[in-house]
């Protein structure tokens, strides 16, 4: 086992320190939230993996605890004067033990059947929430400006939203690392793997698949206070089945079945869904949305395990391991 | 010696179908115990209600002077019950140490996963497996994958183990292996039920054989009384006849 620090270590380090500096070079708001919005779509990504790459349970319904979470962040602010940070906390508990709840009876349903039922819970929020007075109804509510600062998390730039992001995100990645070495996550993984497996080594599928709901929507719920604090609005379109592509795509492109791999997708995909539509969008409306299906497809085509199955399995992550392996022996000597 | 395991007239239909009737016998506690049998005698049957994973249409399991019966199919290796698969099932996805780990961290030494990742390892050098641990079942051949099948149950720390057809398909160097393993395990003080159809293991292994045939135990006793046995002589040759 690697536990010791290495290059490894050091390169990881480079890189958070490069992210932390970023805002002062990068300096106009919309390249900057391009980085904010891959830093939150990344943290949905995870959320999501939790239930899609661990447990194999796919979900369509994301967008909708998602938007719960907004709902409940912002109106917690607007008509309670609760900080948004204690409305992320209670996000959490509350959407997470209710999707938990709700999901709980179909935890028997395998594959596509699951999916089903996430879009149509998904679903019902929405219309729920559309014909609620007290939630704006289809117009929304705005989460005003009128107090910024880190109580109400609300500022008019966006540098401070793009250190919540990051902070966000690297507290989400470090929480899935570890879940994914933990019983749990074997259980998960076993779960995956085989359920009938699973219960002879001594697994109770219902127990763990509860606890993976809970978790996987608790924390999309986080991501959603984030947001509507963020954008400043929010309406029930951000719990359509669309917008829960955003979260899912980048896993299947990244990779299910790791963790690193549903992350790296969304660094990957929002960036480049947002170039996409910067370049090609005023040529032809929906272009970039063509581009993008294309780019999907071919990955899903050629790597149907996603980036990082085909890097797991591939030569170049051993030649990889042996460089650094190599780097480490020069630099720190030899070691066990 | 003391009964570990006692079936009294188990029975299971499926839909009119009767895969197995009023069958009843012991397993001694230390000892390895074989059931054989032509296709379709209901053995497998026998084992999905040992194990939980079907319930008995009647009959009862008594396992340690407990009954049992109907207890849901997660909750057998706690009391120290643990199977494989005629089907494998290998977890694809998660390579043959973590396949491992699995079993060690539900089973019943409560192990917390790092020393789940540990008991696995030794698991896997008492396996003959050791060296394959980074890989993933699909890279490892059929005698492997077996092998991976009993490691995985028995890093659960069974107190009986039932082995559903483990060395069907395995060239007779590879069938002694297993039976020097499964010899291993038993010594060791796991009590093992298994279900065989090379009846050169099953004489190796087995203190007592039981024989079925449609769903009904005709037979029981050694391997020699078994199989001088006119009946089941009958059946295994009028088997091969056509
Ligand atoms: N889940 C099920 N539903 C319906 N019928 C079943 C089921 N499981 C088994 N059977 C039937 O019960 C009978 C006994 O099957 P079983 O698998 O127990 O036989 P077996 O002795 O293990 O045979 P083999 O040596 O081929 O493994 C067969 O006729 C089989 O088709
Ligand atoms: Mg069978």
């Amino acid at each position: 086992m690697r536990k010791k620090f290495g290059i490894r270590q050091i390169l990881l380090l480079v890189l958070i320190l490069i992210c932390l500096i970023v805002p002062t070079f990068v300096k106009t708001p919309y390249m900057l939230g391009i980085f904010v919005t891959t830093f939150y779509i990344g943290c949905g990504t995870l959320a999501w993996s939790v239930l899609g790459s661990l447990t194999g349970e796919i979900s369509l319904g994301h967008a909708g605890f998602m938007g719960l979470g907004a709902y409940i962040g912002a109106l917690l602010m607007n008509n309670k004067h609760i900080t948004p940070w204690v409305g992320m906390l209670v996000a959490f508990v509350v959407v997470g033990l209710l999707a938990a709840c709700l999901l709980a009876p179909c935890f028997v349903l395998s594959g596509p059947y699951f999916t089903l039922v996430t879009i149509a819970f998904a679903e019902a929020f929405r219309n729920l929430f559309t014909n609620w007075d007290y939630a704006g109804k289809g117009q929304g509510i705005l989460v005003p400006l009128k107090e910024q600062g880190m109580y109400s998390m609300r500022w008019i730039s966006k540098v401070p939203y793009y250190y919540i992001a990051l902070i966000m995100l690297i507290v989400f990645y470090v929480i899935l690392r570890k879940i994914d070495r933990s019983k749990l996550g074997y259980a998960l993984k076993t779960i995956r793997e085989d359920e009938e497996t699973a219960n002879a080594v001594g697994i109770n599928p219902f127990k763990y698949k509860f606890i993976a709901t809970f978790i996987s929507a608790g924390l999309i719920a986080v991501v959603g206070v984030f947001y509507a604090n963020y954008i400043g609005y929010i309406n029930p379109d951000i719990m359509k089945q669309s917008q829960a592509l955003n979260y899912v795509m980048p896993a299947i492109i990244g990779g299910i079945g790791s963790i690193t791999g549903p992350l790296l997708g969304a660094i990957i995909l929002t960036p480049l869904s947002e170039f996409l539509s910067a370049t090609l969008s005023h040529i032809a409306g929906g272009l970039n949305l063509v581009v993008y299906a294309v780019i999907v497809i071919a990955v899903i085509l050629f790597r149907p395990t996603g980036i990082m199955g085909w890097f797991d399995h591939s030569k170049f992550k051993k030649k990889m391991n042996d460089r650094f392996d190599a780097i480490d022996a020069k630099l720190f000597g030899k070691r066990g | 010696m003391a009964e570990l395991l006692e079936i009294k007239n188990l029975t299971k239909n499926f839909h009119g179908l009767k895969a197995v009737s009023d069958v009843s016998f012991t397993v001694e506690k230390g000892s390895i115990t074989g059931m054989i049998g032509s296709n379709g005698a209901g053995k497998t049957t026998v084992f999905n209600m040992i194990s939980g994973v079907l319930t008995p249409t009647s009959g009862s399991i008594i396992y340690q002077g407990k009954d049992i019966t109907g207890t849901k199919a997660c909750k057998y290796t706690g009391m120290g019950i643990a199977r494989t698969f005629q089907i494998m099932k290998p977890l694809r996805n998660m390579t043959v140490l973590d396949n491992v780990v699995s079993g060690a961290i539900f089973g019943r030494k409560q192990l917390n996963a790092v020393q789940a990742r540990e008991y696995a390892a030794e698991i896997l050098e008492f396996t003959g497996l050791y060296d394959k641990k980074d890989l993933y079942p699909k890279d490892m051949g059929t005698p492997y994958k077996k092998r991976l099948e009993v490691a995985r149950a028995l890093a659960t720390d069974p107190e009986l183990l039932l082995l559903d057809e483990v060395m069907a398909g395995l060239n007779p160097t590879e069938t002694d292996e297993a039976v020097e393993l499964f010899q291993k395990i038993n010594e060791q003080g796991t009590t093992i039920l298994l279900i065989e159809h090379i009846m050169r293991a099953v004489a190796s292994l087995c203190q007592k054989v039981v024989v079925m045939h449609h769903g009904e135990k005709i037979t029981e006793g050694t391997p020699e009384q078994v199989m001088n046995d006119p009946y089941v002589i009958e059946i295994y040759l009028g088997k091969e006849e056509d």
